[in-house]
């Protein structure tokens, strides 16, 4: 890190870096907390909803400044509204601004308890209002949505469906243009535009256009009030019920840093966890949804031979048969942690010289979008590279006479390439370790219902080589429900309490694992030392 | 067309009025190249600039004092010299014709009479700053002076005062004319960079300032018509001869544009410095009785009658008075004129254009429309005037990234003080005018 510079704020000294905005030095170093709608910091400074107004001490006196817009420089002297009272009546006189044309129902609105405007009239706001009742609203909104409400007075636009995932309601806006600037700096695709002027000014799409990015719904996170929102969460669940724990993406092998939000009964949405080195604050659309899939079309308990059964008797029959097979292939998966594929090659160890462990995946690789997927869809490949297995799937469907018994975890290998495995059919004894009910249950003679990624604790490694850490969201299909490194283990008749363990055994068999824990990860993951291009077999 | 006309005589009690801006205002055609050149039009296209060195231009019109006749009123010279030495960048001349000021109608007149007095001081700016390409930014609306404007400059062109090596020199320089929309925010000078480059017209955080960042990312010098129109004087002249009129802080003639209630509304040049009553006689003089005059543009504080008879015509009587000479706008309104009315068709102008980005300006400004149009509806309760100043108070002291906002809070302010008791008079009308809270005096409880 460069050196620190001191600059001054209500009149003491703070060391900070250099040339970083203003307000980060102050919400982040002097600890002054610092409102802001139109600031955000992964993306352009646009300076003007002016509630980070402090005031700047030069030679000529004190005036007014941004503090998003200035940066740390030595000498630098300012006062926030610790010490100003004309700064407390600036931003009192901006929050007056920003409230007297927008809609004070905050009851009513899907944003109330995560709503910035809300947040900060209590900080830093008037608590009356001020306007005449005959002097009136001028609420936002297009002349192809004003409407005169039932007690006459003229209103903005209500409701407007801007395209398949978003919903625009344009008096709540207070034109803070972070929309706008998302959708041309990080999507690059300027769907949303500013049209109008003065408090006639209102946010809108190109006519006859919609709002169909596949990264749209990161505008209703960055919407400071409830104007822009999301179909799939809109008046579901208000915020203040809600619960969360930070995980990361499991579709994607850059493991996009989120939370997951959810309340005892079920999971409500995936939000974006700020990550700089990640994804920033943006997650697509695509892993935003996953949460959906995490109620529906589970395997919640055990199959055998496509007749349901409970968990111990799956288990007890998987034990019994690989301790009756010769061979037995075990499959690690991407998708899973690196305990629960550690797990696996504890059990391959239990077993001995009749087993022989493959990873890999026939599912094809994309293209990374630059914002928040890398186009891998397997999570956590280099992970599994990291316990030292090789992308072998193919040589196991050569390989397949061989084997008496396969155990394969959460593959949906049928799906992914029928024809390939179509050969593995040949191996008598399928278990198949799954959270849903995938192509490869339906081909199993011992299907074993396990926790999806949602519910675990464990750890992934994404492309650039971090190790991240998942947490657990405490809402199960079925309680009965085990990690895949519990009911692996207990395959393995390995008393494994906890997955700490497992990484333990991780540990032994990637030594860079060594030491680490799941605190001294942390919530930004962990960079680790890049494998050297020769060691990959 | 009809347009103010422009009519002064040469002398005005028995002083010589000077004629540097207006040399051709009252010669017929003089907006064509040959009428324009038998008057002395491109006199220093010639060895009288290109035997000089760029930086004695500069320094010349730095000696001048010329300040920018745009509003702002900033030594010409000393914005010059922001340009940085060796940018390896273009450096961009631009025009601001974008006359908007409510008013104000001098530019449109330069560019109606004399269009090759602004070619010829872009010419020696152009030269003065290394300028390559040069921008005409002109008001949408002025679609006649456009015209006038496109021909000289094909007039000029033709002659080989523009284009490749201009006059045997080794300098060229090509201008193009940019039609505006008719959006007042467009002649603040990053807005209007904005708008050249094809964007909304929204003025742009600062810094960087223009002179090293502006159109296309390259350093830009924003110089307003009658400012440019100068230049061609001093270089031929010299700043000494430019300091013969105006005052030590003021040098030099200012157009003064003057409406309202005055016999001989137009344009005149007279040089800095002259009383505002001097002025008002040699406009014909002012009809009925004096009861306040905006003396520089609509965003200039308003003086009152007695104010306005103390002043005279320069930046700092002005901002004495705490007023401004702006764009040299200058509206005298007499007794039969209902203040409250002139202040609301204000509002409602600041209110329309309100670009739409800083907050307080944005919504202040329709919010001290709306509080204005109920109280001259009958709606007025008590406390509306000290809260229209309250208002207006919040947008005033540079809270915005531009001056739209402090200009727009100053006729409000002013007004007010200066004649509150008329704003009273129509709260007065108001039966219901007791409010059961004091709006203005409300102040927030510590919410912990």
């Amino acid at each position: 890190m460069a050196e620190l510079i001191t600059i001054t704020v209500d009149d003491r000294p703070v060391h900070v870096p250099p040339r970083i905005p203003l307000i980060e030095a102050l919400r982040h170093w002097a600890k002054v907390e610092t409102p802001a709608f139109c600031y955000h910091p992964d993306l352009s400074v646009a300076g003007n909803c002016r509630i980070c107004l402090v005031e700047v001490i030069g030679p000529r006196g004190a005036a007014f400044g941004i503090a998003c817009h200035m940066q740390t420089a030595p000498g630098l002297a300012v006062r926030t509204q610790v010490s100003s009272e004309r700064v407390r009546w600036a931003r009192r006189g901006v929050m007056e601004a920003l409230l007297v044309n927008h809609p004070l129902d905050c009851p009513i609105c899907d944003k109330a308890g995560e709503c910035t405007l809300q947040e900060h009239y209590m900080t830093q706001g008037r608590h009356e209002s001020r306007l005449p009742d005959a002097a009136g609203k001028q609420y936002k909104g297009g002349p192809d949505h004003r409407f005169v409400d039932t007690k006459g007075q003229e209103r903005g636009g209500k409701r407007i469906d801007l395209g398949p995932t978003i919903v625009l309601d344009q008096e709540r806006c207070i034109v803070c243009t972070r929309c706008v600037r998302f959708m041309d700096e990080v999507a690059k695709d300027s769907q949303l535009a500013i049209a109008g002027r003065g408090d006639h000014a209102y946010i809108t799409t190109f006519p006859g256009q919609p709002l169909d990015h596949p990264y749209d719904l990161c505008t209703t996170d960055i919407c400071p009030v409830g104007a822009l929102t999301g179909k799939h969460f809109r008046f579901q669940q208000r915020v203040w019920n809600l619960q969360r724990v930070e995980s990361i993406d499991p579709s994607d092998a850059l493991g996009a840093n989120l939370y997951i939000e959810y309340t005892p009964e079920r999971v409500w949405r995936l939000m974006p966890r700020r990550n700089p080195e990640v994804n920033k604050s943006w997650i697509s659309n695509r892993t935003r949804l996953l949460y959906r899939e995490l109620a529906i079309n589970r395997l919640t308990a055990a199959r055998l031979q496509g007749r349901d059964a409970p968990l111990a008797e799956g288990l007890a029959a998987a034990r019994a048969a690989l301790a009756a097979a010769a061979r037995v292939a075990l499959v690690a998966s991407g998708h899973c942690t690196l305990e629960d594929n550690a797990a696996l090659l504890a059990l391959a160890e239990r077993l001995g010289a009749k087993a022989s462990v493959f990873s890999g995946s026939w599912l094809p690789l994309g293209r990374p979008d630059g914002i928040a997927l890398s186009g891998d869809p397997v999570a956590n490949r280099a992970g599994l590279r990291l316990l030292g297995l090789a992308d072998n799937l193919d040589e196991l469907v050569r390989r397949a006479d061989e084997f008496d018994a396969v155990v394969i975890l959460h593959h949906d290998l049928w799906a992914a390439d029928p024809a390939k495995a179509a050969r593995l059919a040949r191996i008598p004894q399928r278990i198949v370790l799954a959270p849903w009910l995938e192509s490869s249950v339906r081909q199993a003679t011992i299907a074993l219902g396990i926790r999806a990624w949602a519910e675990v604790r464990g750890t992934m490694v994404n492309c650039q080589q971090r190790i991240q850490v998942l947490q657990a969201c405490p809402v199960l299909p079925d309680p009965e429900l085990e990690p895949a490194w519990r009911v692996l283990a207990e395959l393995g008749g390995l008393s494994w309490t906890s997955e700490l363990e497992a990484f333990r055994f991780a540990a032994q068999r990637a030594p860079v694992l060594a030491g680490l824990s799941y605190r001294s990860i942390g919530p930004y993951g962990r960079l680790l030392p890049q494998p050297a291009a020769a060691g990959v077999a | 067309m009809t347009l103010y006309g422009f009519s002064q005589p040469t002398h005005w009690n028995g002083q010589e009025l000077p004629r540097i801006i207006s040399r051709l205002f009252d010669v017929p055609d003089g907006h064509r190249l040959e009428v324009a050149r038998r008057h002395g039009a491109y006199a220093t296209i010639g060895p009288a600039l290109f035997d000089r060195a760029p930086y004695e231009i500069i320094h010349e019109v730095a000696e001048s004092g010329l300040r920018g006749r745009g509003g702002a009123g900033f030594p010409t010279g000393v914005k010059w010299g922001f340009v940085p030495r060796a940018p390896g960048k273009p450096v961009y001349l631009v025009i601001n014709a974008d006359e908007g000021e409510p008013g104000t109608f001098k530019d449109r007149l330069c560019l109606t009479r004399d269009p090759h007095l602004l070619i010829e001081g872009m010419i020696c700016t152009g030269y003065a700053l290394g300028v390559r390409t040069a921008y005409i930014y002109v008001r949408g609306e002025m679609l006649p002076q456009i015209c006038i404007l496109n021909q000289a400059l094909r007039e000029a062109y033709d002659a080989g005062l523009l284009g490749e090596r201009i006059a045997g020199s080794r300098y060229s320089l090509d201008i193009f004319v940019h039609r505006g929309a008719g959006a007042y925010i467009c002649g603040e000078e990053t807005g209007l960079i904005n708008s050249l480059e094809g964007f909304k017209g929204q003025p742009r955080l600062k810094p960087p300032f223009p002179a090293v960042s502006g159109a296309f990312g390259a350093p830009t010098v924003v110089n307003n018509v009658e400012t440019i129109m100068a230049v061609p004087y001093i270089v031929q002249h010299g700043a000494k001869a430019y300091r013969r009129w105006g005052t030590e802080k003021s040098p030099g003639s200012k157009l003064f544009s003057v409406s309202g209630d005055i016999a001989r509304p137009g344009v005149y040049e007279v040089p800095l410095g002259m009383p505002f009553m001097e002025f008002f006689a040699l406009a014909g003089g002012l009809v009925g009785e004096l009861l306040g005059c905006i003396p520089g543009g609509s965003s200039a504080p308003v003086l009152t009658a007695e104010e306005t008879r103390r002043a005279t015509m320069d930046y700092e009587s002005l901002s004495s008075l705490k007023s401004m000479l702006g764009s040299g706008a200058v509206t005298p309104f007499n007794t039969t004129r209902d203040p409250v009315l002139i202040l609301q068709t204000l509002t409602r102008f600041y209110a329309h254009e309100s670009c739409g980005q800083c907050t307080p300006c944005r919504e202040g400004t329709g919010y001290v429309d709306r509080v204005l149009d109920a109280l001259i509806d009958g709606h007025g309760g008590d406390g509306d005037v000290d809260l229209l100043k309250s208002l207006a108070d919040q947008y005033e002291p540079m809270t915005t990234i531009c001056a739209f906002g402090p200009g727009a809070a100053w006729p409000v302010q002013s007004f007010v003080s200066k004649f509150r008791p008329y704003f009273e008079a129509y709260i007065a009308k108001n039966p219901q005018r007791q409010r059961t809270r004091d709006l203005a005096g409300v102040r927030p409880g510590a919410f912990w």
